[in-house]
């Protein structure tokens, strides 16, 4: 930071006025990096440096002798065995194709869900906007842990009132069995960001200009037909984004599984990506495979919000 | 690599002009209307639902928890007793969880915005050497999930000593690519290179014109960008679960889960939960309420002005 | 960038190698800290702390072991950090070893109290000529049960496994079950194996033996498989769940097969004073033992210590004396005693809620000498554990527990070979 007062270059003010362009220019060349670098700093210590950490890690492999590893411990290159072993991991294979299976699934019924509640929010026959709008949002507010606290409890039975009104009309949900809990789950991660993902739509929506509305009205055209072509193709960009960003929540899901699992018997300790590494690391203490692990679920995350945004690309143009 | 991204989400912010005052109001309301305001109302109830629940069964005892309704109150109303447990539970460790919550997502958000402006401002307003690859790096960092690095970064912070530290939790909560990534953005649809133009014949420094200029008229993304990071680090479970120990530094996200997991063996802390719960969420949503209306402009008024 | 190379794997560094840490010197004050799953368990400190102003124990509360306080352990410990004691459970005693994470206390002069322990538990905490930590409580097995419900059917504490499977069928008539079976938590099926006679790891010279489809273990499983076949146990939620308590207020869960520390769990149960008994522990007729055991954990002395000497003193007084015994008991509500000439003040006499009922004289005591003394826990029993259960699961899918166990045996050995250590079947 002692940089910053250099480039004040104060004394400039009273040079000629040639010189002083030079000092400008010689000043904004550095400008972007001094302006840059408290971001880049902490990018390289948080991002840059974990990233590397990690892969030359996975890389790494400990070997004991004796019966606990007492007679001795050593490290050495292990080649790809730790992505070999994550990878024949059935557990860890299990809960990617777990993730996907959530992903196709959770990721588009939220996404049409926000979508319909943005459009019914602006469209004219709406009341009180304001105060549906703050109703959906506020589950955002609640940390992923605490909203499953929360729905935990409408889950358990004995517990939950929901059970008493399923057997009022005769049925008996099993919110979590083997089959259901993962769609318990999907139900506390749509609660939660739905309104969010809205209201970034509803934005995109107060951004389209009104003369394409007055325009629809001259040509008679229904509130349906006013959605479908003029709304929807122009809150695109906004789709786009709440969709990556829900894919990469989906790949990152730890915290609901996490604190799920104390209800649900049917959640192993490896149900998603992020719970495996997590307890091949602090369960197993298998340090090396979890760093490969966490190397395979950033390649997977960046794979496949890339894929997605190369797909929405090419289909636009 | 990545510079594809960068058209599609400016073109979130392209479609400029006016804030319209939505469709015509004077379109046919009756039957359509009940059909739609029936629809909101259905979807309220099921956003409200669980937070009504935690209501109630916060002014229940461990006892009435299991044996009444859960979606009514029960003869004894036992609020204020479980509020003062959940208070003075352990020398008022709530009350600490809850201050750290704060500090960790109030401190890491302000300076998170303020990097994140200063970074998208000098890659929106400057041409350099190195941009492209910098900004390309960056925003690779939006799209690696902050759980991937949340392992690696503990070994690292290990061998540093930061592990189990107040900073284990704040300096990664201080970085924000996707905030990085709004600021560019809109400091190119709004930060006029005239005025910079003219602030540097006046022969203000780079930094200064950055301050005096840049900031104010990135306000509203900044406001945007902050909310978004507080939200972020208010929420996150996984960083701090990797990184504490010392539950005299937890957020209250991972206090009140110390708290459910005894209640397998102390039934009692069920009192504590739901309390705990209730309490941590009131603040949140009162500012959830509140805030809703800055942010409605947010990631896309870059080009609304 | 010196950094990154130092950013060695945690763990690979053994703290038993290093000279042994000298005692405090007089007048110096040792703060030491314990972490702990156990209930006001600084209140058990605070009277050996009033007694020893220059050994100062403070307690911190960490999730019970596998359910977040290991992980919180071994965390702290991979920072370089952590308390000097921790509660482990014997049976985490050598995955703690395996990342060097437990001081050798042999070498702090250990086996002098021997002799104030029980002798299957002081075997459980020593291996290859080390002590890895101080006995705390152990956990042998009983029924507990409600008689009214029993009654129900006209019947009473099963004594064998046979009957206990014919009085869960006239039982499931009334739409009551007798009990749980975890299948998300294998380690109650351990129990169970290891009741009947088996013993899955032995340890060798040249490494590690694994059985675990020896007879005892087959028999257990077969008879689980059909219990569950013909939906004789409760499945979809496991004992001191939500679920349970309140299925066991309501009289539709009978009993529960646990350890004497169920005692203060059952004693949550909304309403359950005077409706619950205490009955020895079905038996596999005509082969393997009385009773099993369930958890059981020690006060270890971790890896970064600085003062294990004292450490190795304060675990001593809390698991051996009459005061820390009884203050473990009242305040805690500690498992059984590991000192076998006393199991607490507490605990002699009759019980209220259990109806008047002397059950840990009568019960446990006799079931403590009935136990299993050839099992031995391995290094990777959590995630054996895991991989079973991981099977179990998949009960409800068609895969029979008998199947789930010899595949999970498969992977347990890779486990191991993967970990680098040696392990061979058992032949013969």
């Amino acid at each position: 930071m002692t940089t910053t007062s250099r480039a004040g270059q104060r004394p400039a003010r009273q040079l000629p006025r040639t010189k002083a362009r030079n000092n400008r220019t010689d000043g904004a060349a550095r400008a972007p990096w001094m302006l840059l670098a408290p971001f880049l700093v902490l990018f390289v210590l948080t991002f840059i440096l974990p990233i590397f950490v990690a892969v030359l890690s996975s890389f790494t492999k400990v070997t004991r002798s004796g019966l606990f590893g007492e007679t001795g411990v050593e490290s050495e290159f292990a080649g790809f065995s730790n992505y070999a072993q994550a990878l024949g991991d059935g557990s860890f294979i299990a809960s990617i194709g777990r993730m996907l299976l959530f992903g196709i699934i959770q990721v588009p019924v939220m996404i049409a869900l926000c979508t319909v509640l943005a459009l019914m929010l602006e469209s004219a026959s709406a009341k009180w906007p304001s105060f549906f709008r703050a109703a959906y949002f506020l589950p955002y507010g609640v940390p992923g842990v605490i909203a499953t606290i929360l729905w935990s409890f409408l889950y358990v039975p004995g517990l939950s009132p929901l059970f008493d009104i399923a057997a009022l009309v005769g049925l008996t949900p099993d919110f979590l069995g083997a089959n259901s809990v993962l769609w318990s789950i999907a139900n506390i991660v749509t609660w939660s960001y739905t309104g969010y993902n809205m209201l970034i739509i509803v934005a995109q929506l107060k951004a389209i200009p009104g003369e394409l509305y007055e325009a629809a009205k001259v040509d008679g055209a229904s509130t349906f037909r006013v959605a479908l072509s003029i709304q929807l193709p122009l809150i695109k960009p906004a789709l786009v984004l709440t969709t990556v960003f829900s894919i990469i929540g989906t790949l990152q899901l730890f915290a609901e599984a996490e604190v799920l699992k104390t209800v649900a018997p049917a959640i192993d300790s490896q149900y998603t990506p992020n719970l495996s590494a997590y307890t091949t690391a602090f369960a197993y203490n298998d340090y090396n495979v979890a760093a490969a692990q966490a190397v395979l679920i950033a390649l997977a995350a960046f794979t496949l919000s890339f894929a997605f945004l190369k797909f929405t690309n090419r289909k636009s143009s | 690599m990545t510079s594809t991204v960068t058209p599609t989400s400016t073109a979130a912010a392209a479609p400029a002009g006016k804030s319209p005052a939505g469709p015509a109001r004077s379109a046919r309301k009756g039957r359509s209307s009940t059909i739609i305001v029936t629809g909101l109302l259905v979807v309220a109830l099921y956003f409200l639902t669980p937070v009504y629940w935690v209501l109630v069964a916060s002014t229940k005892s461990t006892e009435d928890l299991f044996s009444t309704n859960g979606f009514w109150f029960a003869p004894t109303f036992a609020l204020w007793d479980n509020i003062a447990q959940v208070l003075s539970a352990d020398d008022g460790i709530f009350i600490r969880w809850f201050l750290n919550s704060v500090l960790y997502a109030g401190v890491g958000a302000l300076l998170a915005t303020y990097f994140a402006a200063a970074g998208g401002y000098a890659l929106a307003k400057y041409e350099f050497r190195g941009r492209n690859l910098v900004f390309g790096t960056i925003l690779g960092g939006v799209l690696v999930p902050g759980t991937a690095t949340a392992l690696p970064l503990f070994l690292l912070f290990s061998q540093l000593g930061l592990a189990n530290t107040y900073w284990s939790v704040l300096l990664p909560s201080l970085v924000s690519p996707f905030g990085l990534f709004l600021c560019r953005i809109y400091s190119q649809a709004t930060v006029d290179t005239s005025l910079i133009e003219a602030a540097r014949l006046d022969g203000a420094s780079e930094l200064r014109i950055f301050h005096t200029i840049g900031l104010r008229v990135l306000t509203p993304a900044l406001v945007t960008v902050f909310l978004f990071q507080l939200v972020g680090i208010w929420n996150n479970y996984f960083l701090p679960l990797v990184m504490l120990s010392d539950t005299g530094l937890y957020p209250i996200t991972l206090g009140l889960n110390t708290w459910l997991s005894q209640v397998d063996r102390l039934p009692e802390f069920y009192e504590l939960t739901t309390g705990g719960v209730l309490l941590s969420i009131i603040p949140l949503s009162i500012a959830m309420v509140i805030l809703q209306r800055f942010w409605r402009g947010g990631l896309t008024e870059g080009a609304v002005k | 960038m010196g950094l990154l190379s130092g950013c060695a794997t945690p763990g690979t560094r053994s703290v038993n190698a290093s000279p042994v840490i000298a005692q405090a010197a007089a007048g110096e004050k040792v703060t030491l800290t314990y972490w702990t799953w156990l209930k006001d368990a600084q209140k058990v400190a605070d009277i050996w702390n009033a007694a020893h102003p220059g050994v100062q124990v403070e307690t911190v509360w960490i999730p019970g072991g596998n359910r977040g306080g290991y992980q919180k352990l071994y965390s702290a410990l991979a920072a370089g950090g952590g308390p000097d004691l921790g509660q482990v459970e014997m049976r985490s005693l050598p995955e703690f070893m395996l990342v060097n994470g437990l001081v050798d206390l042999a070498r702090y002069g250990a086996q002098d109290y021997s002799h104030l322990y029980d002798k299957t538990l002081w075997g459980q905490v020593s291996f290859t000529g080390g002590v890895y930590g101080i006995p705390q409580d152990s956990g042998p097995m009983a029924t507990f049960y409600q008689p009214s419900v029993l009654d129900q059917v006209g019947g009473t504490a099963p004594g064998t496994w046979d009957e206990w499977a014919a009085l869960a069928g006239e039982l499931r008539r009334k739409d009551i079950y007798l009990d749980c079976f975890p299948l998300s938590d294998a380690s109650v099926f351990a129990a169970f194996a290891s009741q009947a006679g088996a013993s899955w790891f032995r340890a060798e010279d040249d490494g590690w033996v694994i059985n675990m489809t020896d007879d005892a273990t087959m028999k257990a499983a077969r008879f689980f498989d059909q219990a569950i076949n013909d939906d004789l146990v409760q499945t979809s939620f496991r004992p001191y769940s939500p679920g349970w308590f309140a299925a066991a207020a309501k009289g539709t869960i009978a009993s529960v097969v646990t350890a004497s520390w169920g005692d203060a769990l059952i004693k949550g149960v909304s309403g359950g004073e005077g409706k619950w008994r205490v009955a020895p522990m079905p038996t596999w007729a005509g082969s393997g033992f009385g009773s099993s055991y369930q958890g059981g954990s020690t006060a270890a002395v971790l890896a970064n210590s600085k003062h294990p000497r004292e450490a190795l003193e304060f675990a001593v007084w809390m698991t051996s004396s009459r005061e820390g015994i009884d203050a473990e008991i009242s305040n805690s509500g500690i498992g059984w005693s590991p000192s076998p000439g006393f199991i607490g003040t507490p605990r002699q006499g009759p019980s209220d809620f259990f109806g008047g009922q002397r059950y840990n004289e009568e019960i446990f005591v006799p079931a403590t000498q009935q136990q299993n003394t050839d099992w031995t826990w391995w290094p990777v029993t959590q995630q054996s554990f895991e991989i079973l259960s991981d099977g179990f699961r998949k009960k409800a899918s068609g895969t029979t527990l008998v199947d789930s166990i010899a595949s999970a045996e498969q992977q347990i050995m890779a486990v191991f070979r993967n970990k680098g250590l040696s392990i061979r079947k058992e032949t013969a």
